[in-house]
């Protein structure tokens, strides 16, 4: 056609500006190579003894539980869902839950074993550490270095290989970093970090102190031309998100507390109100004791990371993560309650900080070697490795020491002992598992169920024989019922005293079986029944 | 779900101008370079327009550029119009004409037709009896023209009575997000539908493709797809200080109207199939897309208050109920976008916006989507009777009481 021949010659639309590649660029592969290798070596310790270090939370028990629930179309919960947690975290443990079939052995109590899900977690998170590390402008050696502070700390070693929602919150929280810091400056990767931002916050609340870290990193990344429409693409993926949560509980008709059903606003004012642990200022409070037990795992990734915070406070690339840490360390200081895996959050920001401070080292020790290197031209290069080098020596001889010895325990140590052995005798002494009823804490739950208990009446929660009006109902001679109960330490607890119906099964009750010793110790207890004729 | 994909999808082309710094910089006309190389017919149609037409040609008479000329078209039924062109042609013989229009029937394109063989210009441009033309437009044109050896340089057009009534606000937003932001993906694309006015088309590449389609109720749109796909590159250009502004329709039932007309002309350049001759799969997609939007809008516009009315009285379990507002997401964060968009474009215009401005745009946004969806569903009504009258927008001025272009760039075109 005419008109083809006459506009279709016309010069394509000119090519985007490539990258400017500069010369002398090191060779792409050392970028994969910089992240993988650590990140490998954050796996390998990881993933040895995982089922054996550190001793089963009930924490983990829980939110397991409530994963199975998920998956076994049981709704949010095994028992009656009552907004403790927005339930994000272990929906996603759900997804994942077909991982640990591969992996699990039997010589665990499942809710140890069932660990091997938060590896592609902790994998995932370096990844993106090493990411956010590289927009943030550090060199790749310092983005490796960051992953290896990141997840060697035998702090993160043990609480990484926990089931804890904070884990998932944090995954999140890093990918709306990367995001927010994307070079691209794109509307909708902002818009996506906000998305992000809301699903960190419904995996685990707390996270939602980092919100101005977030904002101002935001801020830095984004173009004035573009800016306004940035931060309304990321604060409505963020506020739309999170709205999931109360519409679910609206339409539930659980939005607000009423008789006889659990609220959204109730299990909001529960969290609120959980008693102060003291300040960590104050010692003996139990914030210090906290406190004192993270840092008997590290103090070089806690206090050093803190100071080298303060000390990135001034530079403004940095900047965003200092005030992460900053925000972190506000909120544990002040009086309130603090749950004890808080620290979770801070462990990927302080080790880019530190991180962030030792490119800064090296950085100036390169540039007092310059003029050296200006009068000797041959030995430039050497000297600059050489302060790498040294600086590395130094770091290392300050770390390795401790974090071997810590590391060591995570790798050989079997703290589950007495749950393994406790799990394996109830797997074997239980006759008639369809019509039994066994009152136990949450890490023992999923063997039960796993050994044919009913779920939630068969195997029990032991705390919902007091606080689930649904649970008590179903047993109509109460504790009675009951042909087991397992005493562990998580149920000896001082704060479970108030529950009547479980102290009265333990007092009537004898011990069959114990595992363990001192604080750890667990007892399987038969319920002894009295006659018939006494009543209730 | 398809409700969701589609207002994702709207949303996603919306912003398709904010979505990166390099994507907002590029939807700018360049600098001139002070230099002129192309002559200019311009074409005004007007239809009972006496109130407003002499203003208009008098705007374009200001013009800084020196090679053009104006052709005012008038229908031979229309005294009124037609002494005002005439006077005006009178104080300016050398540069206005008047071309009488004689066809039984009128329509915008038949009368674009009939000026055609008198245009003497290398460039045809288009405007409407109501345009107020920015007096740098032409120099800007003949840049983008020269340095990009395009076939098309569409410019933008802005409706700028915001404050009228509460329509007009969304109206004025709706052009905001066509013209500074689609128009530019569609361009990119290269399938574009064309504007109504402010379009300069090589008057080379217009005869060879026949000029405009006359039975089309969108003929600019149908040029556009035309030539779109005899592979005609097209540059969009949307800057403040030069775009035509506009004012909305007078009334709602106007608004319907024009909505109509569009959407029918819309259908009626869908089912030509001169897309299908595009080269690609992702440019008939997006044309099937575009083209087929009122169809779609008809469809989402009986289905969403039969989703809310099944929401509300019908008992479903709440998982299935969570997945119902899934589009309500987008369509939320396309007002949150719209809110910035109107700072913005009060910013841009030097116009103060107000906080209830903002409040206008969200609470009108359902009531304007269902006068889109009702606009939609008279169009297929319309096409499906085969009624193809021409329904005329009514202008009263509106848009001429408000501020005038700003200083700011005459300073800049000069330096």
């Amino acid at each position: 056609m005419n008109v083809a021949s006459t506009v279709l010659d016309i010069a394509k639309r000119p090519p985007k500006p490539a990258v400017p590649r500069r010369p002398g660029r090191s060779p792409t592969w050392l970028g994969p190579v910089a992240v993988l290798l650590p990140t490998l070596a954050v796996l390998a310790v990881q993933a040895v003894n995982i089922g054996g270090w550190p001793i089963a939370n009930d924490d983990e028990g829980t939110y397991l539980s409530q994963a199975w629930a998920v998956q076994h179309g049981h709704g949010l919960a095994h028992y009656t869902y009552w907004y403790d947690h927005p339930p994000l975290g272990w929906l996603q443990i759900a997804m994942m839950s077909w991982l640990p079939g591969l992996f699990a052995s039997s010589a665990h109590v499942l809710t140890a074993s069932l660990r091997v899900v938060m590896l592609p977690v902790t994998a995932a998170s370096c990844l993106l550490l090493y990411l956010l590390a590289r927009r943030l402008g550090l060199p790749r050696w310092a983005g490796s270095l960051a992953v290896l502070l990141f997840g060697l700390s035998p702090l993160s070693v043990s609480l990484q290989r926990e089931v804890l929602l904070d884990n998932f919150a944090v995954l999140w929280i890093l990918a709306a970093m990367v995001l927010c810091a994307s070079p691209r400056r794109d509307l909708w990767q902002h818009t996506a970090a906000g998305v992000a931002a809301g699903v960190a916050v419904l995996s685990k609340e707390t996270i939602i102190v980092l919100l101005p870290a977030l904002a101002l990193l935001l801020w830095q990344r984004s173009h004035p031309s573009t800016r306004k429409f940035s931060l309304a693409g990321a604060a409505s993926g963020f506020t739309l998100i999170l709205a999931l949560y109360p519409l679910y509980a609206l339409l539930k008709n659980e939005l607000l507390p009423g008789h006889g059903h659990v609220s959204l606003w109730g299990g909001l004012k529960f969290q609120m109100s959980r008693a102060g642990g003291g300040s960590l200022l104050s010692p003996g409070s139990a914030n210090r004791q906290m406190l004192d037990s993270w840092l008997y795992y590290d103090k070089v990734l806690l206090l050093g990371g803190l100071v080298a915070a303060l000390l990135l406070l001034a530079r403004r690339p940095m900047r965003p993560i200092a005030l992460a840490v900053a925000l972190l360390a506000l909120t544990a200081i002040r009086p309130g309650y603090l749950p004890s895996m808080f620290v979770i959050q801070a462990l990927p920001f302080l080790a880019l900080a530190l991180a962030g401070v030792a490119e800064r080292v090296v950085t100036l020790v390169q540039r007092a070697v310059t003029p050296v290197g200006r009068v000797m031209p041959a030995a430039r290069q050497p000297l600059r490795l050489a302060a790498v080098a040294l600086v590395g020596l130094l770091a290392t001889g300050l770390v390795a020491p401790h974090w071997y010895h810590g590391d060591r325990i995570a790798v050989t140590a079997h703290a589950n002992d007495g749950y393994d052995r406790a799990a394996q005798w109830l797997r074997t002494h239980i006759s008639d598992p369809a019509h039994a009823q066994v009152a136990v804490d949450d890490v023992l739950w999923m063997d039960l169920v796993r050994d044919g208990l009913r779920p939630g009446i068969g195997a029990i929660w032991f705390y919902k024989l007091d606080l689930d009006p649904a649970v008590a109902g179903l047993l109509p001679h109460g504790w009675q019922d009951l042909d087991y109960i397992v005493s562990s330490p998580t149920v000896r607890q001082p704060s479970n005293t108030r529950l009547t119906t479980v102290q009265t099964a333990l007092a009537h009750s004898t011990v069959v079986a114990s595992f363990g010793s001192g604080t750890d110790l667990i007892e399987i207890r038969q319920i002894v029944t009295l006659p018939a004729t006494e009543g209730p | 779900m398809f409700l969701f994909a589609m207002a994702f999808g709207t949303l996603w082309w919306m912003m398709y101008a904010w979505r990166t710094p390099e994507n907002l910089a590029e939807t700018r006309f360049t600098e001139p370079d002070g230099t002129q190389g192309l002559f200019f017919s311009l074409l005004v149609p007007a239809r009972h327009e006496q109130a407003v037409l002499a203003h208009t040609v008098g705007r374009l008479l200001e013009s800084r550029y020196s090679d053009y000329e104006v052709l005012v078209i008038v229908g031979h039924d229309d005294p009124g119009t037609t002494a005002v062109a005439q006077e005006v042609a009178a104080r300016h013989p050398e540069r206005v004409r008047v071309v009488v229009d004689t066809h039984e029937v009128k329509s915008k394109p038949k009368a674009l037709n009939t000026a055609l063989p008198y245009c003497r210009g290398e460039v045809v441009g288009v405007f409407d009896a109501e345009d107020q033309v920015h007096p740098s437009l032409l120099g800007h044109v003949d840049h983008a023209f020269r340095s990009t050896d395009v076939a098309v340089v569409q410019g933008g057009v802005q409706l700028i009575n915001f404050t009228s009534s509460w329509y007009s606000l969304r109206n004025c937003m709706e052009y905001f997000f066509w013209f500074r932001s689609r128009l530019h993906l569609h361009a990119r694309h290269g399938f574009i539908p064309l504007g109504g006015n402010t379009v300069f088309v090589r008057s080379r590449v217009l005869r060879d493709i026949g000029g405009w389609d006359p039975d089309c109720l969108a003929e600019d749109c149908d040029l556009g797809v035309r030539l779109s796909s005899a592979g005609a590159r097209v540059v969009v250009a949307y800057d403040a200080d030069m775009v035509t502004r506009e004012e909305t329709p007078d009334s709602l039932y106007g608004l319907l109207k024009q909505r109509t007309r569009w959407n029918q002309g819309f259908l009626q350049v869908y089912r030509k199939r001169e897309w299908t001759r595009l080269p690609t799969l992702n440019q008939r997609l997006l044309a099937r897309w575009t083209l087929g939007n009122p169809f779609l809008q008809a469809f989402a516009g009986l289905v969403i208050p039969l989703g809310i009315a099944l929401a509300l009285l019908a008992e479903v379990p709440v998982g299935i109920a969570l997945i119902s507002f899934a589009p309500l997401l987008p369509a939320l964060v396309t007002v949150a976008f719209e809110a910035v968009g109107l700072h913005d474009f009060g910013v841009q215009y030097g116009m103060r916006v107000r906080s209830w401005h903002y409040v206008k745009l969200v609470l009108g946004s359902p009531f304007y989507q269902m006068v889109l969806s009702a606009a939609a569903m008279r169009a297929v009504w319309r096409e499906m009777r085969g009624q193809h009258g021409w329904e005329l927008t009514h202008h009263v001025g509106a848009h001429l009481n408000e501020p005038d272009i700003r200083v700011p760039c005459e300073v800049r075109s000069e330096g």
